[in-house]
């Protein structure tokens, strides 16, 4: 018996299957999304499309595999919520008291020492009803306090980003350089954790001037190492003893070099999103200046 | 093509044998799957988002979303004018900083205009917009400004309440209820033109 049609049948049937799943569903879900301000409460849109350099040296980092070590992409299992009392106000007694009768999760016990070592978390991963009901109350009773929304989960304990990553984060990247080993660290947010050029730079050319047994290799030939004539280059690497060239000799980045660290310096995501809020305790650093358009 | 897998289906005698057993697929079978269907709907419901593009693990729904975000603070009324003022209602003249632009756009962070004790004249100028020679913390402006009624009274309110209290802008006046907003709406009418500051200084700030 002859069983092509049907073999072909089912595998169209799989492959098409998977292609609406994998393909056309999520075109349909987020193929047209655009920067926006979904940052509720501020007019700052997000993502803002990367500066040209920047934008160079994603190619450097593609060129270079950082993606087979790197990934970019935080992941979270869950978030919490807290309730940071910051000013106690003129009467404790009845902000201790509203708090108690609003049964908003404070002990007796913590109610006692409400006003001492302020700003302190006197709520502890409650759900945000209460922790708005308390806000409310404190407000009402002349004192003030903040809903502290933080997000929890394995990445975020190892500091390689302050939410989750989400699809707006790549809106701007032509190759989305997700990775998927982590022989190093997660790099979505490294700007905003490694913001100083210098040690990117030090770092690039020998890991191992930086991070001691550090396990990455060197880029040393994005450096070039030249004869200081006359004054030294002000982008000459400042090294520490034994890994400094030797004397009248300097060690300056190419320009690969420089645009794959303004590419590592605006990889930020910290910017607190609509589908991914998280407070930020001070505001979230001034976005990169952008002199492209997006491509 | 001899393997035992390719014997014609069904001979003679098996055909009689499965009628003699019942259905080839058992009846707890079927009631099973369909129950793990039912039961995989209501995941999905419970769990999937809906395929909104705004859901992510670990979160289910944009109810639970929008309780998240933060500012909220127990404080919506401040936090909606926060929202108003920056859509850029206002921020595109006055900055998001208050601080207007020197010679174009009065300031609002320390204003007197702003921080009057009643409201009654900022209702006025947002609601039906000014224009004309105004000095504002010492200096001279001679502009106008586009009128804001196509805002709800509560927009209005809450807009003018964010301006008032921002501590950040050193500005602390009192709270500005929707009831004022339509009150002043009422009483004025349809007023086309934009007050002047003349005109609103005739009028007493608590009217
Ligand atoms: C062989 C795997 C490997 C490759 C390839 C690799 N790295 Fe690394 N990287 C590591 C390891 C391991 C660490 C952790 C030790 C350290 O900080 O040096 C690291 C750390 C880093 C850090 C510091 C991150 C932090 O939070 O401390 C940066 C930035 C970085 N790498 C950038 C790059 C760039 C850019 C490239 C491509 C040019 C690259 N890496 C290629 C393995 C690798
Ligand atoms: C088109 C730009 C523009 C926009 C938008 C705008 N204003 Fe104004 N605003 C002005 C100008 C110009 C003046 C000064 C008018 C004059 O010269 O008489 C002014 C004056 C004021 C004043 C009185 C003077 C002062 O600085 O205290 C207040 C209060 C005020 N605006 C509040 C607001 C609020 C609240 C909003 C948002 C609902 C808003 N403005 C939107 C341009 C604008």
């Amino acid at each position: 018996m002859n069983y092509g049609p049907l073999i072909f049948l089912a595998a169209f049937i799989g492959l098409s299957a998977s292609w609406f799943g994998f393909v056309l569903t999520p075109q349909i879900q987020l193929g047209r999304a655009q920067q926006a301000t979904n940052t509720v409460n501020t007019a700052q849109l997000y993502p803002i499309a990367r500066p040209g350099l920047a934008q160079e040296g994603l190619e450097v980092y593609k060129a270079n595999g950082c993606f087979y070590c790197h990934s970019q992409q935080v992941g979270q299992t869950g978030t919490q919520v807290n309730f940071i009392l910051t000013e106690i106000g003129t009467n404790p007694v009845a902000v201790a008291e509203g708090l108690l009768t609003a049964k908003v999760g404070l002990t007796n016990a913590n109610a006692a020492g409400l006003s001492a070592g302020l700003p302190k978390t006197i709520l502890r991963n409650v759900p945000i009803g209460d922790a708005k009901k308390a806000a409310k109350v404190t407000r009402d009773n002349g004192a003030s306090g903040t809903v502290e929304v933080v997000a929890v989960g394995p990445d975020i304990a190892r500091g390689w980003g302050i939410r989750r990553s989400v699809a707006a984060d790549y809106l701007y990247d032509s190759t989305v350089m997700l990775g998927s080993q982590r022989v190093g660290p997660d790099l979505a947010n490294v700007g905003a954790r490694l913001p100083d050029a210098n040690w990117h730079y030090r770092h690039l050319y020998v890991p191992r001037s930086v991070v001691k047994d550090s396990a990455m290799p060197a880029y040393s030939y994005l450096f070039k190492t030249r004869k200081i004539e006359g004054r030294p280059s002000p982008d000459a690497l400042q090294l520490d003893e034994g890994f400094a060239p030797e004397n009248g000799y300097e060690i300056v980045p190419t320009d690969e070099a420089k645009a794959l660290v303004a590419y590592l310096l605006s990889l930020n995501s910290s910017t607190p999103l609509f589908e991914a809020p998280v407070t930020v305790a001070t505001a979230p650093a001034a976005p990169a200046q952008t002199n492209s358009p997006a491509q | 093509m001899s393997s035992p897998l390719n014997q014609p289906q069904s001979s003679p005698a098996e055909a009689s044998q499965s009628q003699r057993r019942g259905p080839a697929v058992p009846i707890w079978l079927i009631v099973f799957l369909f129950l793990l269907l039912y039961w995989g709907a209501l995941y999905f419901d419970a769990n999937g988002g809906w395929f909104s593009p705004k859901i992510y693990a670990p979160y289910r729904d944009v109810e639970e979303l929008t309780a998240l975000q933060p500012g909220g603070g127990g404080n919506e009324f401040f936090e909606l004018g926060k929202a108003v003022y920056n859509r850029p209602t206002c921020s595109a003249c006055h900055q998001a900083s208050g601080q207007g632009s020197p010679g174009q756009f009065p300031p609002l962070a320390g204003s007197e205009w702003v921080l009057e004790e009643q409201p009654g004249r900022i209702i006025r100028l947002v609601l039906y917009g000014m224009h004309g020679p105004v000095t504002v913390k010492g200096q001279q402006y001679n502009s106008s400004m586009v009128p804001w009624n196509v805002l709800s009274d509560e927009e209005v309110a809450a807009v003018i309440t964010y301006v008032r209290q921002n501590k950040e802008w050193g500005n602390n006046a009192s709270a500005v209820t929707p009831d004022q907003v339509k009150a002043i709406r009422e009483k004025v009418g349809n007023r086309t033109q934009p007050f002047t500051a003349d005109e609103l200084m005739k009028i007493a700030t608590n009217e």
